[in-house]
């Protein structure tokens, strides 16, 4: 039988592209996934566990990989074995942790010679590290071959604050019904959140991380869904897991629960 | 009468559709606006709505892409028909129109269709994209308005406009192209506003003029190679379809005239697919320019793998047209001479695209790692640079030519007295050319990546220039030329159609992977660093997926296209025997075999 022109056009056009998408399937899958927030401010963190949190960053969200290498020299950028002994004598009167520092958020203000001005702002979109992920990444780059010494306070404030990357749309979301003043009386009274956080002047339990700043490094939808779900969320670095309660959704009521989050949003 | 029957019929569906993508276009802020007051995404059905998005995204630019495309060469084969004189040309002219005409109105349902799933699903996103681009909303429409008319007269005027009135359907032609390009650059604006934009502060808010926003980076350089990609891909779906008329063909003379219309297919995207690379590289030194990690992401990033595919295809397209041409030159009197040349030239085709498609650094277990002394191999990873790739691309395209070459001087002897001094500098203009793209290719290892990238200018101006002089020689060379027979149209090798139709898989898959490309570089942003992706879908896929999705997609377009070519070909079936405005000719060898 002879099979119609059509049905072998047919069978040769499946045959050629399902050839294509077997060998994109049988090589490596990658995923890119959108980095996750990571939240340090306010909590009692070892050098050790800051530059474990860094060496994390270095590898996915910082990207710092596509250019850098540690042990190995590039023609994009320097080598960053010894960096941390290297960074306190770059710059005469510089500490090796104001340089990093520096080199991450200004690189165009100093570039290593022989490689090309093309490091972007780490704390700015699309990178967009937020003041925890940096103070980490500096103590990483510090522990290459010097010694951890950054604090949180070596990191101003407004680092990171661009690092939403929410334009427009973002703005617009903040804009919630909710009344920050009567919310601060749920922070206080029946919320009970004091008893764990500290928000600005109010609350001093070390119990949970510091939300003195929270609304400036995440986003109003983590805070909105943290409050609901806190164990869905997952537990901020060193502190300890299962404290927060799960029944916010239940005992707040939907007036309560959006002056809170509206509250939260002032704390910048 | 029948002509301004279907004139009136054309023109009233036209302007139903018009009215509806006018009434959309108005309604489309307030909808935007009002939904983005609702929700930021919602889902759709089953799919997905990235998914509903990529697929009918995916489809309509397929559908955008040949309905541009064909246009381009149609008209320039009615011009050469019309001064030539050549009833051939305008015939094929307007069997490319059919094509096109039968393919307007899918394009356009799929653009409305794309539209609401923005307004329905991506609400958030399509109120700030209005927010930045909406004066172009009217423009576009405006400029639909105007290319669905001027389209339809162009193609229903044809008997009407025919004679002392030709030029004034040429015009029609041309400024239906005119018009077609200015759609396009429109919509690349948008577009490509969402991987580089400008023009905005850092709250995403409009700086000044929406021309900033417009005049992004990647904005030409998209506009340049859209255009080019669109001719190459109309050129590959026209030779595809004569390929199935071919095989389908019940007479000589039908398989004579499908051969001849497969051939100007191919000759028409391969002419275009040669400067197509060129265009690449001017548009990954934008991405370069306008972001750095962009860039890296782009070429050395998740997506490295990426070009690797996109080698093994351009390769798959190398080689497919040179062996068109090969398996052409079989039908052609007095192209025995050239035989000699095929073997080198396939040797050349087939170690480009070995270089080509060869990866950096592979994932490897840490045994074999430590036996290759790390992720690169000591010898084949120095070939997985870009050094390498530019080399063997322009070396592959300078291969391509030469075939083409030997293809048009296949049946013909130059009589001119120069002919000797003429090949010399031919042969030279190549040889140079060669040595200057591997000097450079070579002299890139030991630059860095910034000086690396400029040296691929050179090697695409010492491919063109070369391409230039041996033109420029050749057809002063070949005027007036001795014949050493006729090209025995239809004669070709049934297998040759199957590599047309290879082709046309091959490209409209690429298109797929590189609009994956193109999407997937701006990662979990819809916007670059202005507006974040926060969706449950903000993850970019790896490739096995997006090659599915690909597939699938390819598979649906083509069995769409299939059916409205066959619904196009309904109204030829009555018309058999009687006499018709535009009679299909008979091309020289189509009858050889009864003589």
């Amino acid at each position: 039988m002879r099979l119609p022109v059509g049905a072998k056009v047919g069978v040769f056009a499946v045959a050629v592209m399902s050839g294509y998408a077997w060998f994109a399937n049988s090589i490596p899958q990658i995923e890119s996934k959108p980095p996750q927030e990571l939240s340090l401010e306010g909590g009692n963190v070892t050098p050790a566990q800051l530059v474990k949190a860094g060496e994390e960053i270095y590898h996915t969200k910082g990207t710092c990989e596509i250019c850098h290498r540690i042990g190995q020299k590039g023609t994009r950028a320097p080598d960053l074995a010894g960096v941390g002994a290297r960074a306190a004598k770059t710059k005469p009167g510089m500490t090796a942790r104001a340089y990093l520092l520096e080199s991450l958020i200004q690189p165009q203000a100093f570039v290593v010679e022989g490689y090309p001005p093309i490091m972007p702002a780490v704390d700015k979109p699309p990178i967009a590290l937020n003041r925890s992920e940096v103070w980490a990444l500096i103590a990483f780059l510090e522990s290459q071959g010097g010694t951890v010494e950054v604090t949180l306070n070596d990191v101003p404030a407004t680092v990171g604050a661009a690092a939403g990357g929410g334009g427009t749309a973002a703005a617009a979301e903040v804009k919630l019904p909710g009344d920050a003043k009567s919310g601060e009386q749920v922070f206080q009274g029946k919320g009970g959140c004091i008893a764990c956080h500290k928000a600005g002047k109010i609350g001093a339990s070390p119990v949970g991380p510091d939300l003195s700043q929270i609304s400036k490094i995440q986003t109003p939808d983590y805070i909105m869904k943290k409050i609901l779900d806190p164990k869905g969320m997952g537990t901020v670095a060193n502190f300890p897991p299962g404290v927060m309660p799960q029944t916010f959704g239940q005992t707040l009521t939907a007036k309560e629960y959006t002056d809170l989050v509206a509250f939260l949003l002032t704390l910048k | 009468m029948r002509t301004g029957r279907l004139v009136g019929r054309g023109a009233c569906a036209a302007t139903l559709l018009l009215a509806a993508g006018a009434l959309l276009v108005s309604a489309l802020p307030v909808e935007a606006q009002q939904a983005a007051r609702e929700a930021t995404y919602r889902t759709f059905p089953v799919l997905g709505s990235r998914l509903a998005v990529w697929a009918v995204a995916q489809l309509h630019l397929n559908f955008a892409a040949f309905i541009l495309g064909v246009p381009i060469f149609a008209v320039i084969i009615e011009i050469i028909g019309w001064r030539t004189g050549d009833a051939r040309y305008d015939w094929l002219s307007h069997e490319f129109v059919k094509l096109t005409f039968a393919a307007f109105s899918t394009t356009a349902l799929l653009g409305a269709l794309l539209l609401f799933l923005f307004v329905g699903y991506y609400p958030k996103f399509w109120t700030y994209m209005t927010s930045i681009f909406f004066p172009t909303y009217w423009v576009y429409a405006l400029l639909f308005f105007a290319e669905t008319f001027t389209v339809y007269l162009w193609y229903y005027g044809w008997d009407w406009l025919s004679g002392s009135r030709k030029w004034i359907h040429v015009g029609l032609g041309v400024l239906s192209n005119l018009f077609g390009t200015a759609i396009l650059v429109v919509a690349n604006s948008w577009v490509t506003f969402m991987m580089s934009p400008a023009g905005i502060d850092e709250s995403g808010a409009l700086k000044g003029g929406v021309w900033a926003a417009i005049n992004n980076y990647t904005w030409m350089p998209i506009n340049i190679h859209r255009l080019i990609a669109n001719i190459v891909f109309g050129g590959t779906i026209a030779g595809a379809y004569a390929a199935f008329r071919f095989l389908a063909a019940k007479t000589d003379e039908e398989r004579a005239r499908y051969d001849w219309m497969g051939y100007v297919g191919n000759f028409v995207a391969l002419s275009a697919f040669i400067v197509l690379p060129f265009a690449g590289y001017w548009l990954g030194r934008e991405i370069y320019a306008f972001n750095q990690t962009m860039g890296i992401t782009m070429m050395g990033g998740f997506m490295s793998w990426l070009w690797i595919i996109q080698a093994i295809l351009i390769g798959i397209l190398f080689l497919g047209s040179n062996y068109y041409l090969w398996l052409g030159m079989e039908r052609i009197p007095g192209a025995e001479r050239y035989r000699k040349y095929v073997p080198p030239m396939l040797i050349v085709l087939t170690i480009g695209f070995m270089v080509w498609a060869t990866p950096r650094s592979m994932v490897v277990t840490l045994d074999e790692a430590r036996a290759m002394g790390g992720t690169h191999h000591p010898l084949l990873g120095f070939f997985g640079v870009m050094s390498a790739k530019n080399t063997v691309v322009n070396l592959m395209i300078l291969t391509t030519f030469l075939s083409y070459i030997l293809y048009r001087r296949a049946n013909r002897v130059s009589t001119r007295p120069w002919v000797k001094t003429g090949m010399a500098v031919q042969w030279a203009a190549f040889a140079v050319a060669a040595l200057i793209v591997v000097f450079y290719g070579v002299y890139g290892y030991f630059v860095e990546s910034i000086v690396r990238i400029g040296f691929s200018v050179y090697q695409v101006l010492a491919v063109l220039g070369a391409i230039a002089v041996v033109m420029a020689i050749d057809v002063p060379m070949f005027k007036g030329a001795r014949s050493t027979g006729a090209i025995r149209w239809g004669t070709i090798a049934p297998r040759s159609q199957y590599v047309l139709i290879l082709l046309a898989v091959t490209f409209t898959w690429l298109m797929g992977l590189m609009g994956f490309a193109r999407s997937g570089i701006r990662q979990h942003w819809h916007v670059y660093g202005v507006l974040r992706d926060t969706s449950v879908d903000a993850v970019t896929p790896a490739l096995g997926y997006a090659a599915n999705v690909i597939t699938i997609v390819t598979l649906v377009f083509f069995a769409l296209v299939m059916f409205i070519f066959w619904i196009g070909g309904l109204g030829e079936k009555g018309k058999e025997g009687a006499a018709h405005a535009h009679p299909a000719p008979v091309l020289a060898g189509g009858s050889d075999r009864d003589a």
